[in-house]
């Protein structure tokens, strides 16, 4: 390695990049607010995601027998259940324990010496294979002669991951006029450096310097306007991340808030990167045809 | 060493600069090219190394069409030609020093090299006692000798001066011009555009004459004027 060389490298980019400041805090900023914007998307849009899957993954239909079916009775539904094959499982919960699970559930605000009788049916829990399913299994189950009712929660789940899908599209537009808007800012801002520098490039043209050496300092002066921008959003998300969704989490207990942060803050740094790289490069690639 | 062969070029803007032009220079010969401004000396300058592509005709600088030479290999091109100009084109925020190696440094030369090369540009043009000064701290002879180095230090085979001695005055033009010579005669190839006519006058070198874009003669020992104190003929 010639440390020379990267020395004279690296204090060309140095110089290139404080020599217009006032224009890079600027790029750096807008890179800034659109990755703190991607980043909060991202978060939102797998928290939503994670949790419909989760929630989906273990959903169940709840069965509940006819007022007057007892134990014995409920016994031939299991078979009838056990022997269709989309059905995962199925556990007889009787009313007694139903009321029981209620009560740990609900704990102190449910007083039951208030009840004179258990008003729960008794229920089947049936897990269905592919939650996709949940539907139709819950449909022809309440077909059954000894069913009442068949309930399950797997409509607002998948409307849910509806909206998921649907913000993570929207999202996917959003995110990519923004990253423009940044990629122009950066792009003026190199070719202010560019115009700055002007008297430089044309010696290093004289001299017989290679196009992409002319452009490489500008290219790295771009990436790091768009690193340092991601890396101030990284910052503020962590601020966020630390400060605002525990309070969430206090309110929305059902949810679990998380977010695989290292993995999400090297894809952010990417996205600077590269919004960096690319507004640079074509900036600089239209100065030198010109 | 520079073959030019029906050149004409005309700008963008109608501009006639250089018309049916055939020049030979031979390597290791010193040539004046002469002639008012405007007259095409500079466009001619431009030609050989790469700045501009003839309209019409063939250019070719050491065995290479330079005219037809693709653009990715035109730095290779220039990395043998040294080129110097009137307004010197010196970085001021780099010190002598500095403005001589980063003409090494920016066609990736290994450090060591640019230590061992730097010096040596420096000493041929006497100015290694003030490496370490900025452009602004210099005569304009010494910013001048500067951005000879600095078109020297490549070793290049061919050295394109345009109106060197434009901004200086008549000692420090004796003295840029005994340096051209100097370094002429080392073997590097030598082609000044001036209009200096004591300049011309004295060195008596080889001069050819631009008018209009076209050679109004070409003479080996010549004079700026085709005989001395004369006025031009037309052939």
């Amino acid at each position: 390695m010639d440390w020379g060389r990267l020395r004279f490298f690296l204090s060309e980019v140095l110089t290139n990049f404080t020599r217009n400041a006032g224009m890079q805090f600027t790029a750096i900023g807008t890179v800034a607010v659109t990755i703190v914007l991607l980043g909060a998307f991202l978060y939102v849009r797998d928290t939503i995601q994670t949790f419909g899957t989760g929630v989906l993954s273990q959903i169940e239909i709840a069965v509940y027998l006819k007022d007057g079916v007892d134990d014995n009775k409920a016994q031939e539904l299991a078979a009838r259940l056990a022997a269709d094959p989309r059905i995962l499982s199925a556990t007889y919960v009787p009313k007694a324990v139903g009321l029981k699970r209620m009560q740990t559930v609900l704990g102190r605000d449910f007083d039951t010496s208030l009840l004179t009788s258990n008003p729960l049916p008794n229920t089947y829990h049936v897990k269905v294979r592919d939650p996709d399913l949940v539907p139709a299994v819950a449909a022809s189950i309440a077909r059954d002669p000894l069913v009442a009712k068949t309930d399950y929660a797997a409509d607002t789940v998948q409307k849910l991951l509806k909206v998921a899908t649907i913000l993570g599209r929207a999202g996917i537009v959003l995110i990519a006029l923004l990253s423009i808007s940044a990629a122009i800012v950066i792009a003026n801002t190199i070719r202010l450096t560019v115009f700055a520098r002007r008297r430089e490039i044309a010696i290093m043209q004289l001299v017989g310097a290679t196009n992409m050496y002319i452009r490489l300092p500008f290219i790295a002066e771009g990436m790091l306007a768009g690193v340092l921008g991601a890396a101030l959003a990284i910052g503020v998300l962590a601020l966020a991340d630390t400060q605002i969704v525990p309070k969430l989490a206090q309110t929305l207990q059902f949810v679990s808030f998380h977010v695989n942060a290292p993995l999400l803050s090297v894809e952010l740094l990417g996205v600077g990167a590269a919004v960096g790289l690319v507004a640079s490069w074509l900036s600089v690639g239209r100065y030198l045809r010109a | 060493m520079i073959k030019l062969r029906g050149v004409s070029l005309t700008y963008p803007n109608g501009t006639r600069a250089l018309d049916d032009v055939d020049l030979e220079i031979e390597k290791g010969s010193f040539v004046f090219l002469v002639g008012h401004s405007g007259t095409g000396k500079s466009s001619l300058l431009k030609l050989m190394y790469r700045e501009e592509v003839p309209t019409h005709g063939e250019v070719q600088v050491d065995g290479i069409r330079v005219d037809t030479l693709r653009r990715g290999r035109v730095p290779k091109l220039r990395r043998n030609i040294g080129v110097v100009f009137q307004d010197f084109k010196l970085l001021s925020h780099k010190t002598v020093w500095e403005n001589v190696a980063f003409a090494l440094q920016v066609t990736g030369t290994r450090t060591r090299d640019v230590m061992r090369m730097v010096p040596r540009a420096l000493d041929l043009v006497g100015l290694s006692h003030k490496s370490r000064m900025f452009p602004s701290e210099l005569s304009g002879g010494e910013q001048q000798r500067a951005a000879i180095a600095r078109a020297l230090v490549g070793n290049p085979k061919l050295l394109l001066c345009d109106e060197p001695t434009g901004n200086l005055d008549p000692s420090n033009t004796t003295e840029i011009m005994e340096l051209l010579q100097r370094i002429n005669l080392k073997g590097t190839t030598v082609v000044v555009a001036t209009h200096n006519q004591a300049v011309v006058d004295r060195m008596r070198r080889r001069v050819v004459r631009l008018e209009h874009g076209r050679i109004l003669h070409d003479d080996e020992r010549g004079y700026y004027f085709r005989g001395l104190g004369q006025t031009a003929v037309l052939p």
